[in-house]
């Protein structure tokens, strides 16, 4: 079986797996790390979002061989040991999970829209931002304020728009 | 999913000789269509070569002399929609590859994987031929009128590589999508392109054979540019789609009333839903 | 929240609750179970994993009616990895027994639903896999386990099936039918209830002499749970001590664990079932599936764990699915727009066997909707069909019934040339008439429906509607306004049972609810810190394992907060008495010396005081007696029938484009009476998520069913419409807090009442936007842009002269 070796979150990992696994699974199965969800077969729900060299993408829609060499940022390494990231306490703060399942993508594809907006985002941005992203319990209001909520403290607290 | 052996070619005459050799390969580019087909059982190919890592095969350049755009297939479509000169030159193609699927899909789609799967629904192949692109491979260069066959099926024969689209600059470009509500995908999306030998109209999403040029919309264009135009026009719903989003009847309509709205917001793309 | 409380606290009312002293309850406090979800560390029923564990893949039905003729395993078990291929034969030859899923609501409150000419339910048999025949597409007929989830995949496409295929009936209204394909040998039709409520000689009378009446007849449609987590089941099974682990997401473990114990013939010790977080429910996951049951027997089999994860296509085919009712309503009137009487015929479908009747149940006992209708007839029917079996989804019961009345209102208004907010006034329930008993004896705790709805003209700004009308008009546009008052009920399990477990430096509440994002751990921590005066941040509730949690009626119906509050609040008052005892002991003081005095055990000879805390604290270090060696412990049990009944009023507004029919929901406004509501945060939230879910199905969703070849056509997120960040408007909601007097808290109920109003209100305004152009418009759900397009057109064709008549205002 094929060697796959990567970094996620920072650290540099190695582990068999055969050629068609996707990087959703072996995010899960091979290296245990289950807060990477698949919600959907057809690329739609976005549950499975992570970051490939700070880009968000489907990682149910994405093998992990190509990922190989390539940093991977899951929700496991949004938060800085104890220290949340703004949007996860934006999240808790405006209620904007419930079951949770949803999350863990949102929040990755969340951060993504945020960095590379440039400025913070009104509510209209963020729904049509997050277009690649389901939530079957919030009806959204939350999530849109807490998006919104976030892009201002982490503009307010410095960040500057990446490019792609 | 059925289990598969994937390959990183070099170059493209690689990758051509790897889908020579194993019968049963497919080309990946993207992904975003071919890896769902295999969770499904639609597709089972025994390897899959990678051409998105091919050197030269992904970026964008402005070609002076001929005043077209050139795209490597492997470029994908946040980069395209994203891109200064596609912005400047031709927005409307620019405004569509931002206006596919959301911003996770656009971050790993390639235009040339779009252009070779040739879904009835996507919108890339309405770029295409209402441009009147030319699509390049690593045999040779096809004319978009000559390229797009029927359903998910072009002129491309087994192993064959695009390597670039090139389009030619127009005068204008108009940009109008409808899509569903489920999917995403276009409904109806019209493509209009202002030419100086004439208006060219290229329709997505709603033909039974794939996308389509529309002759008697482009005649009408020809004569007098506006939706006022197009007003007593009706489109032959005969050989249009029907599923559970429209009946043929109501894309025919639909494709009137995105022609409208591209040729009132030109310049642009312009999405409905 | 407001000051718009009118009861005294019933009978239960309880000495520990004091609305001065709470700091917790009615908080937006943040949810504890958000910490390990939003960093990666949920635990989802496909995070866990058995050492050695093998995986599973169901062999199922491609065809919507098929005598099994045969099941060769022969290829399957030939192919690579495989350990073991069971079919329904097998289960039979172990002597399996088909799932009791106790369909008929059967508390003393729920309508009596009965088979035709008063006969016993007939439910079908729910085998885990079938003998005889498979009875709709994706139906499971073999099991196939294998080394790894592909393998097995593999192998279950070498399983060979040889069908037979027979007729088919999909539709509940052509499954009545004398004549339909029957999908049971054991009934002589496909109808398997047929119950009629109220007094049909007196109706009739009433509709003989009434100056109108106004029918209005239409299908809800099917939907599908769409929780994002798909379906997924570990099991395990110890030889050595003869142990069955299940884990598996769903409403509540303890049900799962007996059903599962009954199917099995296993003892229920011999069982243990882990449920923790869920990644959506709605009612879907609250019967057993028959992969639970699977992956047990075959862990058993092949003498390895054995984990099931569906697909989302397979999710689409064969998760419990939702809605399926045909209603027709016919209101009597009298000339001055009194509401005299109504009659009501329901037809659900429950698809290929019988898993709940709680969706036609429900609806029966509130046919009369919020008004004062003196006289009720209603007609309930059950009907079986080659579909996927129905289930009380989010709100059971209530959409549907509250779609029939408020539209049959409305087109009543039209009718009349009476304003449709006038006309509802005329016939709304009173305050004063609380409690309020309906025609089919329906008894209505407590309520303002017409405070609430004025508030709610308010919040929507009725007055300005008109104004955005014409606004809307300018810009080619059509506004349609809506309109709905709703009521629902929340009856469910009736009981409940808590463990409270006081230790020096917390408070574990165990209980067997099973919540899939309402927030139980944090809204039961802050009534059991509140009514004991302990710190909010030292209350832990525990859940989902049957090890821990040995009874609970788990969560469905708006039963949760309810029944959760008042039993804590009984085990309170017992652990208060205990403490008293325990405090005594430990301090070497007369019990009448010791008084409970708001979180703290005082000695009123010389006031010294002592916390929970330091009672537990001292407890831990002491050699007790054995009548107090549990320590603060205690078990309390409830049993509750009296239903609730939450209600409110919601409008919305919805812009159509005229040449291409598509819709944008431009305002959505609800007030929503829950009773006493324990955190607004999660409240809100619930209504946020309720109104999705029943927009979706108004709007966009739909598990549509080929009428040619009976198989669905939806089976992916490519066919079936959700509700979206770019297609719903930020939302304006105001919780009204009209205690219910039965119960101590005077909970209702939050969790539905944004969905029971949400179908009737989408289609108000639907209508009422195309009024203008198409005339009165009777349209299925959901509202498409083909719908409407296609309605526009005909009035195209034929233009109908029609003032729009509906006013927003009153």
């Amino acid at each position: 079986m094929p060697l796959i070796a990567m970094r996620v979150n920072g650290e540099e990992v190695e582990r068999e797996a055969p050629d068609h696994t996707l990087l959703a699974f072996f995010l899960r199965e091979q290296l245990g790390m289950t807060g990477t969800h698949v919600g959907c077969d057809t690329s739609q729900c976005g549950c499975c979002v992570v970051r490939i060299d700070g880009e968000s993408v489907k990682s149910c829609t994405t093998l992990a061989v190509q990922a190989q060499g390539r940093s991977v940022t899951t929700i496991e390494g949004l938060a800085e040991g104890e220290a949340l990231h703004p949007i996860q306490k934006a999240f808790r703060r405006m209620h904007a999970l419930q079951c949770g399942y949803c999350t863990p993508g949102m929040m990755m594809s969340a951060v993504d829209l945020i960095e590379r907006h440039g400025k913070p985002l009104t509510p209209d941005e963020v729904r049509e931002g997050m277009e690649g992203n389901l939530c079957r319990c919030t009806g959204y209001h939350n999530i849109v304020k807490a998006i919104v909520v976030a892009s201002e403290e982490m503009y307010a607290g410095g960040l500057k728009a990446e490019t792609p | 999913m059925t289990p598969a052996t994937y390959l990183r070619p070099g170059s493209v005459d690689e990758a051509a000789k790897l889908h020579d050799d194993f019968a049963e390969a497919k080309y990946l580019s993207g992904g975003h269509t071919l890896l769902p087909s295999m969770k499904q059982g639609l597709a089972r190919p025994s390897h899959l070569i990678d051409l998105a890592a091919i050197q030269g095969l992904r970026g964008i350049s402005v070609d002076a002399k001929s005043n077209a755009l050139h795209i490597g297939a492997a470029t994908r479509h946040v980069e395209v929609a994203s891109s200064a000169d596609v912005q400047r030159l031709l927005p409307a193609l620019a405004g569509l590859a931002g206006s596919i699927g959301d911003r996770q899909v656009r971050n790993r789609g390639t235009i040339g994987g779009s252009v070779a799967n040739d879904d009835p629904a996507a919108d890339y192949p309405a770029g295409v031929l209402g441009l009147g692109a030319t699509v390049v491979t690593n045999r040779r260069e096809i004319a978009a009128d000559d390229y797009f066959v029927g359903l998910f099926e072009t002129a491309l024969v087994p192993g064959e590589v695009i390597v670039q689209v090139r389009f030619p600059v127009p005068l204008a470009a108009g940009y109008a999508k409808f899509r569903s509500a489920a999917s995403r995908y276009s409904i109806v999306g019209v493509f209009v392109v202002r030419t100086a030998q004439g208006v060219r109209v290229a329709v997505t999403g709603a033909g039974e054979a794939g996308v389509f040029r529309a002759p008697e919309l482009e005649a009408a264009l020809d004569k007098q540019f506006s939706a006022d135009a197009l007003a007593d026009l009706r489109i032959d719903p005969s050989s249009l789609l029907s599923d559970l989003n429209a009946t043929p009847a109501y894309r025919a309509d639909l494709i009137m009333v995105m022609a409208r709205r591209a040729v009132t917001n030109m310049g642009r793309t312009s999405t409905f839903k | 929240m407001n000051d718009r409380v009118i009861t005294a606290l019933g009978n239960g009312g309880s000495p520990l609750i004091n609305d001065r002293l709470f700091k917790a309850i009615g908080k937006p406090l943040e949810r504890k179970e958000d910490l390990r979800l939003i960093t990666g560390k949920g635990r989802f029923t496909d995070d866990f994993t058995f050492a050695n564990q093998s995986w599973a893949w169901l062999v199922r039905s491609p065809y919507p009616h098929a005598r099994i003729v045969g099941i060769d395993k022969t290829a399957a078990l030939a192919m690579p990895g495989v350990l073991g291929v069971f079919t329904g034969a097998d289960c039979l030859a172990d002597g399996l027994k088909a799932i009791q899923h106790n369909p008929v609501p059967s508390t003393k409150y729920d309508v009596k639903l009965r088979g035709p000419d008063d006969t016993p339910v007939f439910a079908g048999r729910h085998f885990l896999l079938p003998v005889d025949k498979a009875r709709y597409v994706g139906e499971a007929l073999a099991i196939v386990i294998a080394e790894t989830r592909d393998q097995a995949s593999a192998a279950a496409e070498a399983v060979e099936v040889e069908y037979e295929e027979l007729p088919w009936v999909a539709d509940s209204q052509e499954a009545i039918k004398p004549d339909a394909p029957r999908l049971w040998d054991d009934l002589p039709s496909n109808v398997l209830v047929d119950a009629t409520f109220g007094n049909v000689e007196e109706t009739d009378r009433a509709f003989a002499s009434a100056a109108h009446v106004v029918t209005f007849r239409q299908h809800v449609g099917r939907v599908t749970g769409m929780g994002l987590e798909p379906r997924a089941a570990l099991g395990h099974y110890e030889a050595d001590r003869d142990a069955y682990t299940l884990y598996a997401g769903s409403g509540g473990a303890v049900r799962q664990k007996k059903e599962l114990s009954e199917v099995l013939g296993v003892d229920q010790k011999n069982i243990r079932v882990l449920s923790f977080d869920v990644g959506g429910n709605f009612g879907t996951r609250n019967r057993l599936y028959v992969e639970s049951g699977l992956v047990l027997w075959a862990s058993k089999k092949v003498g390895r764990p054995v984990k099931f994860r569906a697909e989302r296509s397979e999710s689409f085919l064969t998760d419990y699915q939702g809605r399926d009712l045909v209603t027709e309503v016919s209101l009597a009137i009298d000339k001055n727009g009194k509401f005299l009487a109504m009659r009501a015929d329901n037809l659900s479908n429950v698809g290929s066997v019988l898993v709940s009747l709680s969706p036609l149940g429900k609806g029966s006992g509130l046919i009369t909707g919020n008004y004062d209708i003196p006289l009720a007839t209603l007609r309930a029917r059950a009907v079986f069909s080659n579909t996927m079996a129905t289930q009380a989804y989010r709100s059971s019961g209530r959409p549907e019934v509250t779609y029939a009345i408020e539209r049959v209102v409305d087109k009543a208004a039209r009718q009349l040339g009476i304003d449709r907010v006038e006309l509802r006034r005329r016939n709304l329930v009173k305050r004063e008439q609380m409690p309020y008993v309906n025609a089919v004896g329906s008894t209505y705790d407590s309520g303002e429906y017409e405070i609430n709805m004025d508030a709610l003209i308010q919040l929507g700004d009725f007055a300005g509607a008109e104004a955005r009308r014409a606004e809307a008009k300018a810009r080619g546009k059509l506004l349609g306004i809506g309109f709905v008052n709703y009521v629902e009920s929340s009856i469910g399990t009736p009981k409940e049972r808590v463990d409270l477990i006081v230790r020096e430096k917390s408070v574990e509440v165990v209980i067997g609810t099973q919540p899939a994002g309402q927030g139980h751990e944090t809204s039961f921590a802050q009534v059991t810190a509140d009514v004991l005066n302990v710190p909010f941040e030292n209350v832990f509730i525990t859940m989902g394992d049957t090890d821990v949690v040995t009874a609970g009626g788990g969560t469905h119906s708006g039963r949760s907060m309810r029944h959760a509050s008042t039993v804590i609040v009984m085990a309170a008052e017992e652990l208060v008495a205990l403490g008293r005892r325990m405090t005594a002991h430990l301090f070497d003081l007369p019990l009448d010396q010791v008084v409970y005095d708001d979180g703290v055990f005082r000695n009123i000879a010389d006031e010294t005081a002592w916390t929970w805390f330091d009672v537990a604290a001292k407890a831990a270090t002491t050699d007790l007696p054995p009548e107090l060696r549990g320590g603060l412990r205690v078990r309390c049990d409830n049993e509750m029938h009296t239903p609730v009944f939450p209600n409110g009023a919601c409008m919305c507004e919805i812009e159509i484009d005229p040449e291409t029919g598509s819709l944008e929901i431009k305002r959505y406004a609800t007030i929503d009476d829950v009773g006493r509501c324990i955190n607004p945060l999660i409240v809100h939230g619930q209504t946020h998520g309720g109104i999705a879910q029943g927009v979706g199905q108004a709007m966009w969703e739909g598990c549509h069913i080929d009428p040619a070849s009976g198989q669905p056509l939806v089976g992916s997120l490519m066919d079936y419409g959700m509700p979206r960040f770019d297609n719903l408007p930020t939302f304006r909601n105001e919780i009204a807090e009209v205690l219910s007097p039965t119960n101590p808290f005077g909970v209702k109920a939050g969790g539905e009442g944004g969905t029971t109003g949400a179908l009737a209100v989408i289609m108000s305004a639907v209508e009422d936007a195309l009024l203008p152009v198409c005339g009165p418009i009777e349209m299925d759900m959901p509202a498409t842009p083909l719908k409407v397009w296609t309605a526009l057109q005909a009035a195209k064709a034929a233009p109908r002269k029609v003032k729009s008549e509906v006013t927003a205002c009153p």
